[in-house]
């Protein structure tokens, strides 16, 4: 059996700050099977973001940030590789997709010249023509209409869709075997980020790529993951195929998210005012869906 | 205020500010009771005495006609700081209301009090005092007005920009909403939002001030003598480097001294007001 | 339809047409409320009533302010500046003379400015937190704690008098002869063939101008570290790290381009700040530059000439400063194409 693409043991992240040491990941474990789409659901502040961090390896070199356990990328460890090997993986293996398409691209430059910075991670020599010929292709496959005219714009001359989709083709560009998409496209209105994840979804089914998908929003998520975990302050609480946990929620904690679904229909952050101890009861696991062995 | 406090006695450099602006400012208030000699402030005469190099009693040497340069130091951050507070005192009340008006204001009383405020902005600063000092008496009043004239307008242009950006908050356009008046609008609701960034800029000032009024005296157009002044002092001196260099390097000194105590608190209250730039 | 940067040029040229004419308002209106008889004053106690009755009428003196405003930019308009009355030459000739020397101090003194004070700010930023930014931030602030003619001086006596590395004071050393063409040393002594001379008049401006640039340097280096520690929490410098882009270029391309923007701005105004502190290191360097002639001329209330040499120094702040919005314009594009000036 091959190795999972991403396979994440016993993470731990800490804060040393001045009022002390802030504990943010309290030892989670998850797993994404090639081709799989995962999705990591929580509120804000339970840990999805700084989780999709240390998997790039950018948390790690913050002096402050106290980091253990196992994350491994296609059964190789992350701490054993050297820097240089880990920074090889970024934008090339794995990349990522962010919230705000319109603050995610530099501003002073063409949309072009980012593309063609970002097919050098995967082709350092690529000339300029040839990286315009497959940015081209690149925006075409995500139905962008006129290609070369995109390229030749800034950020800020295209729609927030638009950015959306650049940011998708960019990140599947260099055909990583990991895509991160961290609340994609929340900064949008619904029926953009509707449409730009279906595209998205039917573009990394093409290329099998696997996806972890960070979300608050359970009704999206519904939609896109083959499997969630459900996360609360820095614990998974629940693990299960889409339509079983959607079907069955166990956990106080998952049912509470889902009552807060049909307030949000798409949008906004589900609202749990009242902390319930109820929350911190232990992990429920659904059927057929134990974290698989460590080798290695 | 105590976590203020904390924030501000963390950072070592924080302290070094208030280290030096504490020391400026009290010597400047008891220089009465720190001066070895009280009366060199004004015009003494010690022939026995002139151009001594640094030594014991007098640790920063003589002038020329054989006065205590420390004690002049001294005397002359008393005259520095009463013109930096009196400067600020009043260019400050008027930069913040034209800007205030201005930016919440609009329309064409906006468009011309900008324009009155380029005008003066586009005059280098020290050239406007320059000219006006020239043309005025060299007095210290004279030399407080002509530093006002040339400072109001920089408070205007950031408690104008602030003013314009306040305005799209929505806690302004509720109170807008509810019928509040525009002086209510003015100085209840937008002005104590721009209090950190002018309270952060008139600490900063407080040591340019000093430092464009000693400029202002280098070029004997500042504070006239005998009244102890450090950018006269430097300029006096300057004519007999290198041998003399304690008469320029100890004035020198107490300008940069204290110009960069207030700069140093000033950074730390940004980073504690959380004032914008 | 013009292109959007003529558009913004034409509109920066008009408004800066119309602050001009305030700043000669305003420089007249202070020239003119002075009290006492500018004549009396110009002249001296020993001057005639007739000497003082030709100078006052010769100014204008006895008509209203208005009307004396009025003759001005008749003049003005003719190229006129009037007659100085403490050189008694044309006021436009005695800045002629003495503009280039400054211009030529104050344009070494700006590009150690940005060579020196962007690298710095830079090199703060990128490696924030360390010993290398501390140092960096710790001298740049003594960099602006002290007015130029303090570094003036220091500088004179630590590397003119103790370590004699360059000359104290003047432009250039008085064995050259230079036929003055352009008034700029730099270009006569290229036009003389005369290498040596150019070197020695390079020689003469070193220190001078690090004086003037050293406020400025730390202004720039520190605006530039604070607008780029704000711009690395941007999302898209997130973005370029973890598309794994070279550091180096994420703090060149990401970090630092798009936060010049605001730093151009002050380095404008700090050109404008040079304008005047030259007027303190040519007095310490004995630099024979258009500040000199004003201190001079102010000191002996010569209206004319203040006058004369407070508009020529507003108008070029205003000309430095629109270069500088044509500068923004053209790395920010979205004032590049969309127009949305200041």
């Amino acid at each position: 059996m091959t190795a999972p693409t991403l396979l994440i043991r016993d993470l731990y992240l800490a804060f040393r700050g001045w009022a002390g040491q802030i504990d943010v990941l309290h030892g989670i474990s998850l797993h994404i099977n090639k081709g799989e789409r995962v999705a990591l659901v929580g509120e804000s502040g339970s840990g999805k973001s700084v989780t999709a961090r240390i998997i790039l390896g950018l948390l790690q070199q913050t002096r402050s940030a106290r980091v253990s356990g196992l994350v491994a990328f296609e059964g190789r460890a992350l701490a054993k590789l050297t820097e240089a090997e880990r920074h090889r993986l970024r934008g090339n293996r794995i990349s990522m997709i962010f919230q705000d398409p319109m603050s995610s691209l530099n501003p002073v430059y063409r949309i072009g010249e980012q593309f063609h910075e970002v097919l050098k991670r995967a082709e350092p020599r690529i000339a300029p023509a040839a990286a315009r010929e497959k940015a081209a292709a690149a925006l075409a496959d995500v139905a962008i209409p006129d290609p070369n005219r995109a390229l030749d714009s800034y950020a800020f001359q295209l729609s927030g869709g638009m950015n959306q989709r650049v940011m998708i083709a960019m990140a599947l560009a260099n055909e990583p075997s990991l895509l991160i998409a961290d609340e994609p496209g929340t900064a949008l209105d619904v029926t953009v980020q509707a449409q730009t994840l279906e595209l998205m979804r039917d573009l990394v089914a093409k290329h099998h790529t696997s996806v972890l998908f960070i979300s608050h929003n359970l009704g999206v998520v519904r939609e896109f993951a083959d499997r969630v975990y459900v996360i609360y302050k820095g614990r998974i609480v629940e693990h299960g195929r889409t339509a079983d946990l959607f079907a069955d929620p166990r956990h106080p904690y998952t049912r509470a998210l889902l009552a807060a679904v049909p307030r949000i229909t798409g949008e906004g952050v589900p609202e749990i005012d009242d902390v319930s101890e109820d929350y911190f009861q232990p992990l429920v696991v659904h059927e057929g869906c134990a974290e698989p062995e460590v080798t290695g | 205020m105590k976590r203020t406090l904390f924030i501000l006695l963390r950072n070592p450099l924080s302290v070094l500010g208030l280290i030096l602006v504490g020391t400026v400012v009290l010597s400047a208030v008891f220089a009465d009771f720190i001066a070895p000699f009280p009366s060199h402030r004004g015009a003494v005469v010690d022939f026995a005495n002139f151009n001594k190099a640094p030594e014991w009693p007098y640790i920063f040497g003589t002038d020329l006609v054989g006065r205590d340069l420390f004690s002049r130091i001294l005397y002359a951050y008393r005259i520095s700081l009463l013109l930096g507070v009196v400067v600020l005192a009043i260019a400050v009340p008027v930069g913040v209301t034209i800007g205030l008006v201005a930016g919440y204001v609009g329309g064409w009383i906006e468009y011309v009090l900008m324009r009155i405020t380029d005008v003066f902005l586009s005059i280098p600063p020290l050239v406007l005092a320059l000219s006006m000092m020239g043309l005025l008496e060299p007095t210290l009043t004279n030399g407080m007005l002509a530093v006002t004239v040339m400072w109001w307008p920089w408070y205007t242009r950031l408690v104008y920009n602030l003013t314009r950006s306040e305005k799209e908050e929505g806690y302004v356009l509720a109170a807008e909403v509810i019928g509040a008046s525009r002086a209510h609008m003015i100085f209840r609701e937008i002005l104590p939002n721009c209090v950190p960034s002018i309270l952060t800029k008139m600490t900063l000032d407080l040591g340019f001030v000093i430092l464009i009024a000693s400029s202002l005296s280098f070029l004997g157009l500042g504070v006239q003598p005998p009244t102890p002044d450090l950018g006269s002092m430097v300029a006096d001196g300057a004519k007999y480097l290198p041998d003399s260099w304690w008469l320029t390097v100890f004035p020198g000194l107490a300008i940069l001294v204290a110009v960069f105590g207030f700069n140093l608190l000033g950074d730390a209250l940004r980073d504690v007001l959380g004032a914008e730039q | 339809m013009m292109p959007p940067i003529v558009r913004l040029l034409a509109k920066r040229l008009g408004t800066s047409l119309i602050v001009l004419v305030g700043v000669s308002m305003l420089i007249f209106a202070i020239a003119r409320i002075i009290p006492g008889d500018p004549a009396r004053i110009a002249l001296g106690p020993n001057a005639t009533a007739e000497q003082i009755t030709m100078l006052r009428e010769r100014l204008h003196l006895d008509d209203s302010i208005a009307v004396q405003y009025g003759y001005f930019v008749r003049d003005l308009l003719r190229g006129d500046l009037g007659i100085s009355l403490y050189t008694n030459r044309p006021v436009t000739a005695d800045i002629a003379q003495f503009l280039p020397a400054t211009l030529e101090l104050i344009v070494v003194a700006g590009l150690m400015m940005i060579l020196i004070g962007l690298p710095l700010g830079i090199i703060s930023a990128r490696y924030r937190g360390s010993w290398a930014d501390n140092l960096i931030r710790l001298l740049t602030l003594l960099g602006v704690s002290a007015p130029s003619f303090v570094w003036a001086v220091i500088l004179m006596l630590l590397f003119a008098f103790f370590l004699p590395l360059f000359p104290i004071a003047g432009r250039i050393t008085d064995s050259y002869t230079i036929e003055p063409v352009t008034g700029f040393l730099f270009i006569d002594t290229l036009l003389a063939g005369n290498l040596s001379a150019f070197a020695d008049a390079a020689w003469h401006i070193v220190l001078p101008a690090f004086a003037l640039a050293l406020s400025g340097i730390g202004q720039a280096a520190r605006l530039t570290r604070s607008n780029m520690v704000e711009t690395y929490d941007k999302p898209y410098i997130e973005m370029a790290q973890s598309y794994g882009f070279p550091e180096g270029k994420i703090a060149w391309r990401f970090a630092f381009r798009p936060s010049l923007i605001p730093s151009l701005t002050i380095i404008g105004l700090d050109f404008a700040a040079m304008l005047g502190n030259a007027f303190l290191v040519e007095a310490v360097f004995a630099w024979p530059g258009l500040s000199r002639y004003g201190v001079a001329v102010i000191l002996r209330k010569d209206l004319n000439a203040i006058v004369g040499t407070v508009l020529i120094i507003s108008a070029m702040f205003l000309i430095v400063n629109i270069v500088v919005d044509l500068l923004i314009a053209f790395i920010n594009p979205r004032i590049r194409y969309s127009q949305r000036a200041t």
